[in-house]
């Protein structure tokens, strides 16, 4: 047989085991979205099925070319192999933690489907190995705070002058000041770029300028003075878009032929379904396929949809999961009279698809946000304080199994009390909401951020050295003093300082944590602004 | 030194199953069965008397290691030598699967390309000594 037969069997054969790696890699995300989610009592069935996931990719992956994958799913089980051993129940946190890893697997797998996955290098370079995201900004001569903040955050940003095309460009999002461009040149260039979404920026804040721009197709409206992390925000929000992970539903229907049906509508529009046809086996659906949202049917022998909406309803750990009906019930009182046991909406059959992914699309959202914001810090989104110590310990633990380094960061933002005392509280937040991004925007995506406290910040560099994570946040360091800060109408610069500690060095986790915050404290006697290292004892 | 020809591979996922169906029978010129399990993996032993047993570790039901013990109990499969497949690389742990009988472990993931190379190595070693 020919070389290149046994190549083209092998190439099927990846083909066909990257799309179920894809399928096993959402459901285990979804697992531990749910984990993470849960406020009390985690299953240790669950734990287990999530770790078997994980070492069934990790044995199989980097076979069919996904080396990377293979060793991330390893490293992720071994973790989870360490937190079921362990006394302590992992909390929300570490699980949002290993949550986000593998969403970003699944992500790092669309990504790199078609090609073989090559070897990561061995540097310490940006999350993305994406080409940056493009940003055209036109306000007329008034671009260079914005840009320069927006630079800093590791896009692509260029100024775009009403002359200048750029066609061979092609930016991914198009930032107009109405205030600065009048409306019949800036309507002009954006009819050149119709692949780049549209943000305003305008002095007017009322309802009819906001109209106008919904009307002009505005994907963001941001009033002046611009608000730099909400916009950063909003931009991260924007192009991740496509790629967040499919919402996911659970039919419940005891025709399965319109159980079908329903599930190729849904997938039509990118979201993933499971049918289950008998009752009885919601809760193991539930479990397995931790859905978004479920749809029930209300007539079903044996067990009425209401009764299952209440059966599901018993068990606080789905409670943030929407339940809707869908019935042929047109009668309103009725339908009233299954709302008032349980569930949360009522779709009429027949139903139009558009309006079947309308309201399941708009319900998983929901539900998506909530869980995700369960784990974490209100004001930045990161890791919640008591967590990372934790994290801290699990990083070290496998540091001495496997002999890898791994760096804990302490990071405090320089005079932030002056800067509470000068410009008031909402810039205090504003600022540490800037770290905040910039932190996880030019961490790796192994990293782990979490803030520890008012203005202090930790984060764990896994498989990095000291070296590495000296030169990573120095670099972070000097981006982020020479962002510029807004309050009101003044701008103004901020710095940090940081203490780095390797594993090597220190033991057990607190001594790191603590060595840490010592090299952190010298840098701010040494004049703040700047990275100290602590050296071994 | 008897040829290696019958290879009986019990592996649970279907993926891994067909993968180093190819990488066995093309690439290495093999004779391949393939089991889900180690119940099966039993009665196909039995029935079949392949010259070596490929042997998953993490199975459901009977898992690798139960397998070998019973393949060891069964007269007709006694003597019929067993390779691990483990994503597992602890040191220990293949230390531990060799003192259970196994001629070796292969570690998972495997190389398509590289996996017929790599039991034949097996092969003779264990021969020569």
């Amino acid at each position: 047989m020919q070389d290149s037969d046994i190549q083209a069997r092998l190439a099927a054969l990846k083909a066909q085991y990257s799309q179920r790696l894809g399928e096993d890699l959402q459901t285990l995300t979804a697992q531990a979205r749910e984990l993470s989610a849960r406020q009390s009592g985690l299953d240790p069935a669950m734990l287990e099925v999530l770790k078997q996931g994980l070492h069934r990719i990790a044995g199989s992956a980097g076979t069919f070319g996904y080396p990377e994958l293979s060793r991330d799913a390893r490293e992720m089980e071994m973790w989870l192999q360490t937190v079921i051993e362990s006394a302590a129940a992992p909390t929300p946190p570490m699980l949002s933690a290993l949550h986000d890893r593998l969403r970003d697997s699944y992500r790092l797998l669309a990504t790199t489907a078609a090609a073989a996955v090559a070897e990561p290098q061995a540097g310490y370079d940006l999350a993305s190995g994406d080409r940056p995201i493009r940003i055209a900004v036109m306000a007329d001569g008034e671009t260079d705070a914005l840009i320069h903040s927006l630079t800093g955050f590791g896009y692509d940003c260029r100024a775009l002058s009403a002359e200048r095309s750029c066609r061979e460009w092609q930016p991914d999002v198009a930032i107009v000041d109405t205030a600065r461009v009048d409306s019949v040149t800036w309507r002009d260039r954006i009819a050149d770029m119709p692949q780049a979404m549209l943000i305003l920026l305008s002095d007017d804040t009322g309802f009819d300028a906001r109209l106008q721009a919904v009307r002009d197709g505005a994907h963001g409206f941001f009033a002046h003075p611009v608000d730099v992390p909400s916009l950063e925000r909003h931009l991260r929000q924007l192009v991740n878009l496509p790629q967040q992970d499919p919402y996911r539903v659970l039919i419940v229907d005891d025709d399965l032929e319109l159980a079908e049906h329903f599930r190729l509508t849904l997938k039509g529009a990118g979201i993933e379904s499971r049918v289950i046809t008998a009752p009885r086996d919601v809760l193991r659906g539930l479990r397995d396929f931790v859905p978004d949202l479920v749809l029930i049917d209300i007539n079903m022998p044996g067990c009425s949809g209401p009764e299952l909406a209440r059966l599901i309803r018993f068990d606080d750990d789905w409670l943030r999961i929407p339940l809707v009906y869908l019935s042929a019930e047109s009668d309103v009182h009725r339908q009233a009279q299954a709302l008032a046991q349980a569930g949360d909406d009522f779709l009429v059959k027949p139903i139009a698809d558009v309006a079947l992914v309308a309201a399941v699309t708009a319900r998983a959202q929901r539900s998506r946000q909530l869980s995700l914001a369960l784990a974490r810090d209100g004001l930045t989104g990161l890791i919640k304080h008591p967590a990372i110590k934790e994290l801290i310990e699990i990083e070290q633990a496998r540091s001495e199994r496997t002999g890898s380094e791994a760096c804990v960061v302490m990071i405090d933002i320089d005079r932030f009390k002056s800067i509470n005392d000068t410009y008031g509280h909402g810039t205090g937040d504003y600022v540490i909401r800037l770290l905040a991004n910039l932190l996880r925007q030019r961490l790796r995506r192994v990293d782990h951020v979490g803030r520890y406290g008012g203005e202090e910040f930790v984060a764990v560099l896994p498989s990095c050295s000291l070296e590495h994570a000296r030169e990573a946040i120095e670099r972070i360091r000097v981006s982020f003093s020479q962002l510029e800060c807004v309050a009101a109408r003044e701008t103004f610069n901020v710095t940090f300082s940081a203490g780095v500690a390797s594993t090597l060095d220190w033991q057990p986790a607190e001594a790191l944590l603590e060595a840490a915050d010592r090299a952190m404290y010298d840098a701010k006697q040494g004049g703040r602004n700047q990275t100290r290292v602590a050296v071994a004892p | 030194m008897k040829p290696l020809q019958r290879i009986l591979h019990v592996e649970d996922d279907i993926s891994i199953q067909e993968v180093a169906k190819v990488a066995l029978e093309i690439v290495g010129g093999f004779e391949v069965r393939s089991c889900d399990d180690g119940q099966s993996a039993l009665s196909c032993a039995d029935e079949w008397q392949p010259d070596l047993v490929l042997l998953d570790v993490m199975m459901p039901g009977i898992d690798g290691p139960t397998t070998l013990t019973r393949l060891r109990e069964q007269a007709s499969t006694q003597s019929i030598p067993v390779i691990f497949m483990t994503a597992k690389v602890q040191p220990s742990e293949i230390e531990h699967y060799r003192a259970l009988g196994a001629l070796d472990v292969v570690i998972k993931p495997f190389d398509p390309m590289m996996l017929s190379t790599q039991l034949r190595e097996i092969w003779e070693r264990s021969h020569a000594g």
